[in-house]
């Protein structure tokens, strides 16, 4: 029994350090297909406000979006640490969302996550956990949450 | 045997197969003395059945080779061919069909027996078994030139008795004694199938399948399940408890074909072998092993064939392990391409590589001269990529062919259904498309042509006193038109009566009477592409659903053509789809609107025009010019598009003409850039354009992403 204990890891899984305002976020690094640069957006009209519009990732037409809209932020400002974080949910399209800077790369063990506890009729989060890194806390970004469309929307 | 990498050939051969016998069956029930046809038939069902066979599709083999009994009859001139025969043939084709759908969706066959379809195939033959009951006999005689069967006659030939070595067990015994009780006749039977027979265990399956319609099968040698696994030589004995006679019994064996020889007679239980203890063990161990084969085999012959089911989950393991998707269909979309096709491609290859060299070498050596050279290299791979999209292209393209073929039968069985005599004439089947084109295109043909068959034609009696000849004329005629091709349904029934729609279009709510007023008649026309609206006064099965023509219209918009429909009332219809040549890659012209760039089908443009301000009027509010005697709204693509900034006041006017069917509209932009060949990438499921404008987008030269606007929605 000791032995066991003992033996016992916690299973660890790493964070993409990302800066939203004045907020840290981590978006699980195994969905993530690639960092790029700010770019040129192609606008495309008539969608989701939540759309910036599309672009090329190695001949690719990947749309971005913007994760400051959907969470009724204040527009994104474009400055040299914009980034554009390229995920990509399991067999699903490739899509761009567009941060204020990437930090750091983190690993955190399950021991450090907190679940949030939320109801989800009530309020619309884009969270699923909270992430202790030393003395600073990191929002764990819902992917889903963020990239699929509200049922009711 | 792991058939699975057969499954593609399988069921692409299937589909030709069935498109020959039905093809071969419209001509022969107009002909029914073709020889031709019928040879041709037999072949086509022949080919079917072993291929069924041999991917162990038992169901479908076993229809196949009813169908193939009763052309085989047909050819040795023993039955005539009359309706009821090909309809019931024709419903044997439909359920072939339906295998074959369910065996490209998941690799199974399905469970359907169709049993009443092999009855009447059977029905068939037994029909005329009567009559050729004297025939075989005789046929069995002349297949016995074969020292070995001149037995057929000869009924006591030692040796060939070998049900004598059947041995009887306990419950075996029991029913014997039972039904010699009851009266009734017990016989040994040893059934000699002809040594060319390819499927032996099928014939067995029909001979145990006309004995048990006269009575009882109790035990035989080899056992049912070594029978149907074909686990025995030419031959096979049982016992047989039936109320007919002899002679019955055996022509109901013979009546099934391939059959060599059959041996009978009333059993002598003295001289049956009954198994003692010994034996008895020793019968119980093989009895056991079978049993535990069992679960592995015999289960599989009764619910699904076994060979399928191993096959199915071990391409699902390797489709799953590719994709990860779960509901993807289980074949492969394949495109048959002519191999010198293939040839122009790999030579086009070789150039490219080729000027790829040059354009290195040009790259490494700091010549002074090298610029001119360099320029006719970027011409020369010009020309090469141009030409490789073309062959790509070409590669892609099948005949519409494997669609359009369905249409002559599907109108056949329309006429029968609707009672009106008609006839469908096609042409241009060689036309060449796109294969997700043609995969798509089916349906709406298939909508467009029932309406014609249903609402187009009149009944006969209407047509004489129109003075037209009885039999209703359908057409389907398809041709290239530039990068379009155009495919036309004519009919030269009743065409459209406008005032009936219009009428319709107000009682239902669609339209006031006033609006009604004042509607061209194509505007009445395009009511009829409206969701749930139908004309028909009676809804039938073959249409008048009203969800025909919004689903024809809708379908082909989202293969990026149009359906438009000319009408004379008394003279017919005409229904023509226009459908681009090709999806993935097409000629646009390049616009610019503010800082914005995007794209437009050259396809649908019909000039560009300059257009002073001062020449714009104003007609109900819209801004529209006058083109050459021809009013055209025009709309701002900047305010539609909802660009950002004021254009620099210019007085003139950059104006695409477009076009959609007969209608033009004139889009402004702010500058032309130029023609170029474009490759359209979708926007993805993310995205969700509310107005449908946008088509797509493509990569620019520069990396930069522009979008494609889809003119036909703005008009």
């Amino acid at each position: 029994m000791d032995a066991l204990n003992i033996a016992r890891e916690y299973d660890t899984v790493q964070y993409i350090v990302i800066k939203i305002g004045e907020e840290q976020y981590g978006i699980d690094i195994s969905y993530i297909d690639n960092i790029v640069r700010m770019q040129s957006i192609t606008r495309v009209p008539h969608v989701q406000p939540y759309f910036s519009g599309v672009i090329n990732i190695r001949g690719e037409v990947v749309p971005v979006m913007s994760i400051r809209v959907k969470m009724d932020l204040e527009p994104d400002e474009f400055t040299n640490k914009t980034r554009i974080i390229i995920v990509k949910m399991e067999n699903n399209a490739p899509i761009g969302l567009i941060v204020d800077e990437v930090r750091e790369v983190v690993t955190l063990d399950e021991r450090s996550i907190d679940e949030v506890t939320h109801d989800r009729k009530v309020d619309e989060t884009y969270i699923n956990g909270i992430g202790k890194n030393g003395e600073t806390l990191i929002s764990l970004l819902d992917l889903n949450a963020v990239i699929n469309e509200k049922d009711n929307a | 045997m792991d058939v699975s990498q057969y499954l593609g050939i399988f069921l692409d051969e299937t589909n030709e197969h069935l498109q020959t016998l039905s093809d071969q069956l419209m001509i022969l029930e107009n002909e029914p003395e073709n020889e031709d046809t019928i040879n041709e038939i037999f072949r086509a069902a022949h080919s079917l059945k072993g291929m069924a066979g041999t991917m162990g599709y038992k169901r479908m083999q076993n229809l196949t080779h009813d169908m193939e009994n009763v052309f085989s009859e047909v050819r040795n001139g023993k039955i005539k061919v009359d309706g009821h025969m090909v309809d019931i043939l024709f419903q044997a084709l439909d359920a072939l069909e339906e295998y074959r759908e369910n065996i490209a969706e998941n690799q199974d066959e399905g469970t359907n027996e169709n049993e009443p379809i092999i009855k009447e195939l059977q029905a068939i033959l037994n029909g005329e078994a009567a009559s050729s009951a004297e025939e075989a006999s005789p046929k069995a005689e002349e297949g016995g030139d074969d020292a070995k069967a001149s037995a057929g006659s000869d009924d006591s030939a030692s040796g060939e008795e070998k049900w004598n070595d059947i041995v009887l067990h306990e419950p075996e015994q029991h029913v014997i004694s039972e039904a010699i009780k009851n009266n009734q006749k017990v016989y040994g039977l040893t059934v000699f199938i002809q040594d060319s027979c390819i499927l032996k265990a099928a014939r067995a399956f029909l001979v145990f399948k006309a004995l048990e319609e006269l009575g009882e099968v109790i035990i035989s040698e080899p056992s049912v399940q070594d029978i149907e696994d074909e686990k025995f030589d030419f031959d096979f004995s049982l016992y047989f408890v039936t109320d007919s006679p002899l002679d019955k019994v055996k022509e109901a064996v013979m009546s099934v074909s391939e059959i060599d020889h059959v041996v009978g007679d009333e059993i002598d239980m003295d001289k049956a072998k009954i198994a003692n203890e010994d034996e008895e063990e020793e019968a119980a161990a093989p009895a056991e092993d079978a049993a535990a084969n069992e679960p592995g085999t015999e289960p599989a012959a009764t619910t699904a064939p076994a060979p399928t089911a191993p096959a199915a989950k071990d391409s699902k393991g390797a489709d799953s392990k590719k994709s990860g998707g779960a509901n993807k269909p289980a074949v492969n979309r394949t495109v048959r391409v002519d191999i010198e096709k293939l040839d122009v491609l790999m030579n086009l290859v070789s150039e490219l590589i080729i000027a790829k060299n040059s354009l290195v070498s040009f790259a490494t050596s700091d010549n002074q001269g090298a610029h001119t050279g360099f320029n006719e290299q970027i011409e020369y791979l010009e020309s090469v990529t141009t030409n490789l999209h073309e062959s790509v292209m070409k590669v892609r393209m099948v005949p519409i062919e494997s669609v359009v073929n369905k249409f002559p039968r599907m109108i056949r069985d329309l006429s029968k259904k609707l009672n009106k005599p008609m006839e469908l004439h096609m042409s241009g089947e060689e036309t060449e498309l796109d294969r997700t084109v043609v995969d798509e295109i089916g349906d709406p043909l298939m909508h467009l042509l029932r309406n014609s068959a249903d609402h187009g034609l009149e009944s006969p009696e209407v047509r004489k006193e129109r003075s037209k000849s009885e039999t209703g004329q359908i057409y389907l005629d398809a041709y290239q038109d530039g990068n379009n091709v155009v495919i036309e349904v004519r009919d030269d029934g009743n065409g459209i009566d406008t005032e009936a729609v219009k009428q319709k279009a107000i009682e239902r709510g669609v339209i006031t009477p006033e609006q009604g007023e004042a509607m061209s008649e194509k505007e009445i026309i395009d009511i009829l592409f409206l969701p749930s609206f139908s004309t028909a006064k009676v809804v039938t099965d073959v249409s008048g659903r009203g969800v025909g023509l919004d689903v024809v219209r809708s379908k082909i918009g989202a293969l990026g053509g149009d359906v438009s429909v000319k009408t004379k009332l008394g003279e017919g219809s005409t229904w023509t789809i226009r459908l681009p040549l090709t999806l993935a890659i097409i000629q646009a012209l390049m616009v610019v609107i503010g800082n914005e760039k995007y794209a437009i089908s050259l396809g649908s443009i019909q000039t560009i025009e300059d257009v002073a301000e001062e020449d714009i009027k104003y007609v109900e509010a819209r801004e529209v010019i006058n083109l050459r005697n021809t009013v055209i709204p025009i709309i701002r693509l900047r305010d539609v598009l909802g660009v950002e900034g004021e254009r620099e006041n210019d007085s003139n006017l950059v104006v695409i003409i477009v076009k959609k069917g007969d209608q033009l509209a004139g889009l402004v932009v702010d500058e032309l850039i130029g023609q170029q060949e474009i490759v359209i990438k979708s926007l993805g499921k993310y995205i969700n354009c509310s107005s449908h404008l946008i088509s797509g987008a493509t990569i620019l030269g520069d990396g930069e992403v522009a979008l494609i606007l889809d003119a036909n929605v703005l008009i």
